[in-house]
């Protein structure tokens, strides 16, 4: 107990130091906006004009047909000067600095008390000035290569950007039912595996007490071998060869008894199959995961419950298995993020989730690389999302936090 | 002695008859020989401590009366129930030996009044209420009654440790076994808890105490049992023990403890 408490203590202790970065301004953002606006700033100047090159860089990219700043030429132009202006003066104000070296805080212009408010009030202009740069060129644009992409007729050719929103426009559906599957499968899978986890965790811890007779005995070793097989098994094949047999397995048992396959393929549809086979395969590692759990939990728990008389089933189940999940509750929402990105490989057997629904796509259009890309970049919106869900939950329930970059089965 | 036994035990127990008995005990961890044949017995109503060296097999003796572990040879009596015999149900004549360990071991995911209701309404089937109002009894016994609703870990070892006896007391238990209860305790809190183990001896209960501390095996125990390399060396009336001990063990256990006397007499 005094242990536990201590490693806890240790745990909470050893945060790492936080960066310690030039960030000047943190402290000032709990002072209010009005104090941060007019506070001096060490990164006026230099912070300022990388922003105002990438302004610069954005005004001389092509203006799109929905662009805001294209029948005001001339104020387009005025503010690409004051960009120009503002680097430039950075620049003398960096010579200047330079020329002054050990006491420009005296001598230097730049640096007079009066000077500093007035670049502060200019930075933000500046800031302002890419801002709409950034509207007009980059937000507008891609409004525009949207509203261009679905109302084509075809695949637009050469901009990779425009033919996947034509295409993921075009396969709406398609996409939609993909990502619904994988959500369920992910979601479902992974709450039917935490409850036969338990089940076989429970089965897994077993040791025959001295008390049982032959046949409870029997039972107990018979049980935790199982499990121990089962484990090795599932977590020492590939998902995709698992989905495989068990799949055309069930399949062909089906078919054994006598049903058509059109029967066969109502009972046994690909959506139950995927389901089955993330359960199972989920069911394994989280079965360690909560070994572990329960594991860590101080022996001397399950001890003191023993002593004032309760059996080993009462004790794991009052005291010991209600700290084991909670200490594997990290580990076991890391499970669902796994599960969403290796729902993938059940595509092979026919389910229609987010993988199958973008090799459907990429195979009507013939366009690969965009179409998968979209796809890595819906798995990692979903796995972002989900873990950062699974953190607020597990906060909620005191288990400590998530890993946020999930490891792979 | 007789009335506070009748207070402790309804059951028809003769004085003259002891509570637990330990009969050509023997255990061995691999290799390691821990306990070589111990006969020993306690008597209702009375403090039993042991004392001896780290290693020389106190706790695993206290840890064989409830059979935390099982010993490879002998027997363990409680009453006229054997409890290494093969039939006998452990469980429930665990009900009657209270234990408090060196670590505490409260129960980290309830708060102090679940882990002393816990036991009663799985085992006696109490209602809640019932056990409940039995617990506030103990906690109030350990001075504790502020804490009921507190979760566990916010409480100092000491208070941790009282809840511990609470919990114990809940079961109304005959017998009651201390492993070093003080031993992960600092100095200035070691007293609080023995100020309680002293009032439960004084109220009758059987007690069977691993400990450091002198001063208590002396003032309250009526026997000491003092155990060498897995043996009883000596055993007797503190005051024999701690005045003229027969065993050179002994002598050179306690010979620090008995220079000191004088100067605390």
């Amino acid at each position: 107990m005094a242990k536990v408490d201590r490693q806890k203590g240790v745990r909470t202790s050893t945060k790492p130091p936080a960066p310690a970065g030039p960030h000047r301004d943190q402290p000032a953002r709990k002072k209010g906006l009005g104090t941060f606006l007019r506070e001096d700033h060490p990164y006026v100047l230099l912070g300022t004009s990388v922003l105002a090159l990438c302004g610069i860089w954005l005004s001389m990219r092509p203006r799109s047909a929905m662009s805001f700043l294209a029948p005001y030429y001339g104020l387009e132009v005025a503010l690409y000067w004051v960009l120009v202006a503002w680097v430039a003066v950075s620049v003398l104000a960096l010579l200047t600095k330079i020329l002054y070296k050990d006491d420009y805080r005296a001598r230097s212009p730049f640096a007079s008390e009066k000077a500093k408010p007035i670049e502060r009030y200019l930075s933000y202009v500046v800031w302002a000035i890419v801002v709409v740069f950034f509207l007009d060129r980059a937000v507008m644009g891609f409004a525009n290569t949207v509203s261009v992409a679905i109302s084509s007729n075809s695949k637009p050719q050469g901009d990779d950007l425009a033919a996947v929103i034509f295409i993921v426009y075009e396969c709406s559906g398609i996409f939609e039912a993909g990502i619904l599957t994988t959500i369920e499968l992910a979601v479902f899978g992974t709450v039917i595996a935490f409850f036969l986890a338990l089940l076989l965790v429970f089965v897994r811890i077993q040791v025959p007490d001295r008390q049982d007779n032959d046949f409870v005995r029997f039972l107990k070793i018979v049980g935790s071998g199982f499990a121990k097989v089962y484990s090795t098994v599932v977590r020492g094949t590939p998902m995709m060869v698992q989905g495989l047999v068990i799949f055309f397995g069930v399949f062909s048992m089906l078919r054994d008894s006598g049903l058509s396959t059109q029967q066969a393929n109502a009972i046994w549809s690909t959506f139950v199959a995927g389901l089955v086979v993330i359960s199972l395969n989920s069911t394994a590692y989280m079965m360690e995961v909560l070994r572990g759990g329960i594991e860590a939990v101080d022996p001397g728990q399950l001890e003191a419950a023993r002593s004032l008389g309760l059996s080993q089933w009462q004790a794991m189940r009052k005291v010991v298995i209600p700290q084991g999940v909670k200490n594997s509750i990290p580990a076991l929402s890391n499970e669902l993020v796994i599960n969403i990105k290796d729902s993938s490989v059940l595509s092979v057997i026919g389910v229609f989730d987010l993988m199958f629904a973008s090799n459907t796509a990429a195979g009507i259009y013939y366009t690969q690389t965009p179409v998968y890309a979209f796809a890595a970049v819906v798995y990692l919106i979903l796995t972002y999302v989900a873990s950062k869900l699974l953190n607020l939950l597990s906060k909620r329930l005191g288990a400590g936090s998530v890993d946020t970059t999930p490891s792979s089965n | 002695m007789a009335d506070k036994h009748a207070s402790q035990a309804p059951m028809a127990w003769g004085d003259d008859q002891p509570l637990v008995r330990v009969e050509g005990l023997r255990k061995s961890f691999g290799s390691l020989e821990v306990l070589k044949d111990i006969n020993m017995w306690v008597m209702p109503g009375e403090v039993v401590t042991i004392i001896g060296a780290s290693g020389s097999g106190k706790s695993t003796l206290l840890r064989c009366i409830n059979l935390l572990e099982s010993p490879d040879a002998g027997q363990v009596w409680f009453k006229d129930v054997n409890l290494t015999g093969p039939k006998t149900n452990v469980n429930a004549l665990r009900e009657k030996i209270g234990m408090v360990f060196q670590g505490f071991n409260l129960f980290a995911n309830m708060n102090v009044l679940d882990n002393c209701t816990l036991a009663p309404v799985t085992l006696k089937k109490m209602s809640k209420t019932e056990a409940e109002a039995e617990a506030m009894r103990n906690l109030d016994a350990v001075g504790l009654t502020q804490f009921a609703k507190s979760p566990v870990t916010s409480l100092s070892g000491g208070q941790k440790q009282r809840v511990a006896i609470a919990r114990a007391l809940c079961m109304k238990p005959e017998v009651m076994l201390f492993d070093e209860p003080t031993s992960a305790l600092d100095p200035e809190i070691v007293g609080e808890v023995l100020n309680v183990m002293r009032d439960l001896a004084a109220q009758g209960m059987t007690m069977v105490v691993v400990t450091h501390e002198m001063a208590f095996a002396k003032n309250v125990s009526d026997r000491v049992v003092f155990m060498d390399k897995g043996v009883i060396a000596e055993e007797g009336r503190p005051q024999d023990i701690f005045t003229h001990p027969q065993h050179p063990r002994t002598r050179e256990f306690l010979a620090r403890y008995l220079e000191d006397e004088p100067k605390e007499a």
